[in-house]
């Protein structure tokens, strides 16, 4: 048999709620454990290594220190794959781009002196690949299992995974859903990158756009709908803003 | 005339309720959502709603399940694979006519001459109560489609004639239903005409009626093939494909693989896919075929009001009006579009878009399931290609013609088309050369001899070779086309079929030497008696090694004789990149080749290669089915084909 890939997973500005969807496979741990070793993952496990051919790397990048750890990871690694939303878009920790960096320090930490310390210097939200390549991307918040699994088991194989390139409402359909907008409220799925089952709407949650835009809200189509149910664009863009929020500096359409 | 009966409301839930208590079956029926509708399965006849105006999404669901697994594999064995055939007999409750209709529809597409297994055995294990329309969804317009009733389709039928119901018996599968679990009546006459009456009333009910009649939308959309009503539409088009999935009409469909995390075993998983995704008709390379929002937005129109219509003679709108409740924007209702050209003028040429070619038809008891084959032989031909020849494990000869393509698949990596590269032969192999573009070719290098994968085919039509005898053979082929084309050429060069052929030329360019492949026996084709073979590249870098020509294929036309009196008695065949063609078309018309002596072989998504999942479509003909062969006189009329 091949030898099996050497997978570790590293964390920078995040929940860690993604590798926790990792962790919560459970018993299929095991599994995974049959096709891969996880050389590092501090969420579940002391042991770590630097010897790795698949990091798989969940957060957004705040610091000229994450960006050389990120680097460093990139240096060694075959292939990088970018773990939920705040590796994939910036995610939610992007929303404080919209505000000035000393506004935001004064704001949080007030006069604690933070000055010249590096743990405390922040610069604007990256995605991962703001900053490096990243081969793959899997996307949400939080991620989904299914999705994680096959990524993981498409690598194994050899093969490249398949990420959904169309609209959540293609699921939402499939799932038999009243339409949010049919419901009054409003919904980001037709802008938004299917692959998490439609998780939200079915659970009559509007979607919030976690897996990354894949139409600008700014066109035709989108003005076309808002128009229609009395919406302005400023619904919208706020809406965008959760996960999505400078959309145009990134590149998630890979 | 179909016998009909009367049951009380009290007696009709009886029914429903004794056969929700027969385990053999799995009843399900209309129930409530929120402020919709859906199908679900009953658990007591107070659940069904026979007042529902229309279902989120139709009963197509039972036949085409939204996600279907279709077989099941083993990957730590070679080769083991077993269909996912438990189909559980099912009654559906509450389906309105205009859904018995669509249904109907369905079963020509899918139990035409090569049967989808699955959705047969759901359809022959499924029995359809249906029932009249009572409230009228807003956005439906089926009286104007004629669609709103239908007296056959359904095991019973169902109409409210105010006090009780009646059941129309539609099938002897019904009647024994009715016989052995209700209390009816005969119906007497007086009730047979409150049925009329109630219909007729229904009929006021529609907000929506079509301008444009469905017998002209045929020729209303022909006549509007290049409208800017299309790109107008289409600009506000989420590209979401919502009104596909929600259509009844609606029933192509993707294959994907889902491997269990061990990589132990693995699902065949078809789901429903739509063609106003982008990704719709992307092959292996990249390249995608509809580019265009408004070539997909057109093509939805054009397959239910033309495509469909020319090849099975039904209009593929039935008027529920899901499309335009789901349509965000709503731009999708046909009722809208349709009757927006309704003043414009119309074409009588309503075929125009479609070919009618008979497919030759191997008969199988499966269109899905591959036949176990084996790895014989791995011939590298250049960097990114190799030659493999395979055997099937049962040892029959694949037959076929050249010019017809196989489906390969690798369990857990996916399922692929490939044009076959050796001619039919009573040998029980066969080759297929493979550049390294997408994951399936990509694995199929890593492999080794011995190594199984699964088989499909021979599908689609190859050449006619009937039309070639007697006369000269012109073959050009370009890149990767000579795949193909060399099936054909080792044909017509065989010693039992030359003498069926006069002078034959083959012309074959690609970008570099090191491209070139078949370079050995090209030399052996030269050889054969009235046999011109010449070769170009697009261009030879500093230090390589090559002897031919250097210019584009069509550098390659002023460089061979053919007589003016012999171009009427060439047949010349194109096979190469979608770029290619124009030019070295406009090449063999220089030449005084007539269109009807030209064959080109276009290569497109064929995922499932029997003109069922929609992905290879130009226009109205399927690639994997009519072609991928194709008479140039024939095709070069469908505005998809050489754009």
């Amino acid at each position: 048999m091949k030898q099996k890939p050497r997978v570790a997973i590293f964390d920078f500005a995040d929940c860690e709620g993604c590798e926790l969807e990792i962790a919560d496979l459970e018993e299929e741990i095991l599994e995974l454990l049959e096709i891969v070793d996880i050389v590092s993952f501090r969420e579940v496990m002391k042991e770590h290594s630097d010897s790795y051919d698949i990091a798989i790397v969940e957060g957004s990048i705040m610091r000229p220190m994450d960006e050389k750890r990120l680097r460093g990871i990139r240096s060694k690694a075959k292939i990088l794959v970018a773990l939920g939303a705040c590796a994939t878009t910036g995610g939610v920790n992007k929303i404080r781009n919209q505000w000035m960096h000393d506004e935001v320090i004064r704001d949080v930490y007030g006069d604690a002196p933070v000055q010249g310390n590096e743990l405390f210097d922040v610069y604007k939200t990256k995605a991962l690949n703001e900053v490096v390549p990243v081969d793959y991307y899997i996307h949400g918040c939080p991620i989904d299992r299914d999705e994680f699994k096959h990524v993981i088991t498409s690598l194994a194989l050899g093969k490249k995974p398949e990420i959904p390139r169309y609209p959540v409402c293609v699921e939402c359909k499939k799932n038999e859903n009243i339409c949010q907008f049919e419901l009054g409220a409003y919904c980001l799925g037709p802008i938004t990158r299917a692959g998490c089952k439609a998780i939200c709407p079915t659970h009559n949650s509007p979607c919030e756009g976690c897996r990354g835009l894949i139409k600008k809200a700014e066109t035709e189509c989108v003005w076309e709908v808002l128009q229609r149910y009395n919406l302005s664009y400023e619904d919208i863009r706020r809406r965008c803003t959760m996960y999505n929020y400078g959309k145009e500096e990134c590149q998630v359409d890979e | 005339m179909n016998q009909i009966k009367t049951i009380s409301k009290n007696d009709l839930n009886n029914f429903i309720n004794k056969l929700i208590q027969d385990k053999n079956y799995e009843v399900v029926g209309v129930k409530s959502k929120d402020i919709r509708y859906v199908y679900g399965p009953l658990e007591n006849a107070s659940e069904l709603k026979l007042d529902h105006d229309v279902t989120i999404i139709p009963p197509k669901k039972y036949f085409l399940p939204q996600y279907e697994t279709l077989m099941k594999y083993d990957l730590e064995k070679q080769f083991e694979v077993k269909p996912n055939m438990e189909i559980k007999p099912r009654i559906i409750i509450g389906i309105h006519p205009y859904d018995i209709i669509a249904l109907e529809q369905m079963d020509k597409v899918y139990l035409d001459s090569q049967k989808d297994d699955f959705y047969k055995k759901r359809r022959e294990n499924t029995i359809l109560i249906a029932s009249d329309i009572q409230n009228v969804s807003d956005r439906s317009f089926a009286a104007s489609m004629k669609t709103n009733t239908t007296d056959k389709g359904f095991d019973l039928l169902l109409t409210n004639i105010e006090d009780k119901y009646t059941v129309t018996i539609g099938s002897e599968k019904g009647k024994q239903l009715l016989e052995k679990y209700a209390k009816t009546e005969d119906a007497k006459e007086s009730d047979i005409k409150k049925i009329d009456e109630t219909r007729k009333k229904t009929i006021n009910k529609y907000k929506k009626k079509v301008k444009l009649q469905k017998e002209d939308w045929p020729s209303a959309l022909v006549a509007n093939y290049d409208s800017g009503i299309w790109e107008e539409r289409s600009d506000k088009c989420m590209e979401c494909s919502s009104c596909t999935m929600v259509c009844p009409t609606c029933y192509c469909y993707d294959v994907i693989e889902d491997v269990s995390l061990n990589l132990k075993t693995g699902n065949r998983i078809r789901t429903w896919d739509g063609c106003m995704l982008r990704g719709f008709t992307r092959v292996g390379s990249g390249e995608v075929f509809r580019e265009e929002r408004k070539e997909r937005y057109r093509h939805r129109f054009f397959r239910k009001g033309n495509y469909l219509p020319a090849r099975y003679n039904f209009v593929a709108c039935v008027g529920c009006g899901r499309c335009g409740i789901a349509c965000l924007p709503d731009i999708a209702d046909p009722c809208d579009v349709m009757g927006s050209l309704a003043h414009y003028k119309k074409s009588d040429d309503t075929a125009r878009f479609f070919i009618k070619q008979k497919t030759e038809v191997a008969e199988a008891n499966t269109i899905h399931v591959p036949r176990e084959a084996t790895i014989k032989r791995i011939e590298k031909l250049t960097d990114a290609e190799k030659l493999f020849e395979i055997e099937l494990d049962d040892k029959k000869p694949l037959g076929g013609k050249p010019g017809q393509f196989v489906e390969v698949s690798i369990f857990g990596i996916g399922e692929a088309p490939f044009g076959l590269a050796s001619p039919p032969s009573d040998s029980p192999t066969f080759e297929i050369a493979v550049r390294k573009v997408g994951n399936v070719t990509s694995k199929l290098h890593e492999m080794s001899v011995g190594d199984k994968i699964g088989i499909r085919g021979p599908l689609g039509n190859g050449f006619d070779i009937k039309a070639m005898e007697g006369k000269h053979l012109l073959l050009t082929s370009g890149g990767i086309g000579m795949y193909p084309m060399r099936s054909l050429i080792k044909y017509v060069l065989d010693k039992k079929n030359r003498k069926n052929f006069k002078n034959i030329t083959i012309l074959y360019g690609a970008k570099r030497p090191k491209e070139i492949i078949f370079l050995n026996e090209i030399e052996e084709w030269k050889k054969c008696e009235d046999t011109t073979c010449k070769l170009t590249v697009d261009r030879c870098e500093h230090g390589e090694c090559w002897a031919g020509d250097i210019g584009l294929i069509t550098t390659l036309f002023p460089k061979i004789r053919v007589d003016k009196m012999d171009s009427k008695n060439t047949i010349a065949v194109v096979v190469g990149p979608p770029i290619m063609y124009k030019f070295v078309i406009k090449s063999l018309q220089t030449m005084g080749i007539p269109d009807e002596n030209i064959f080109v072989s276009l290569e497109r998504r064929m995922k499932c290669g029997v003109g069922k999942c929609g992905h290879c479509q130009i226009n109205g003909v399927y690639v994997c089915k009519e072609g991928p062969v194709f008479n140039y006189k024939q095709i070069k009329v469908l505005p998809e084909a050489f754009e």
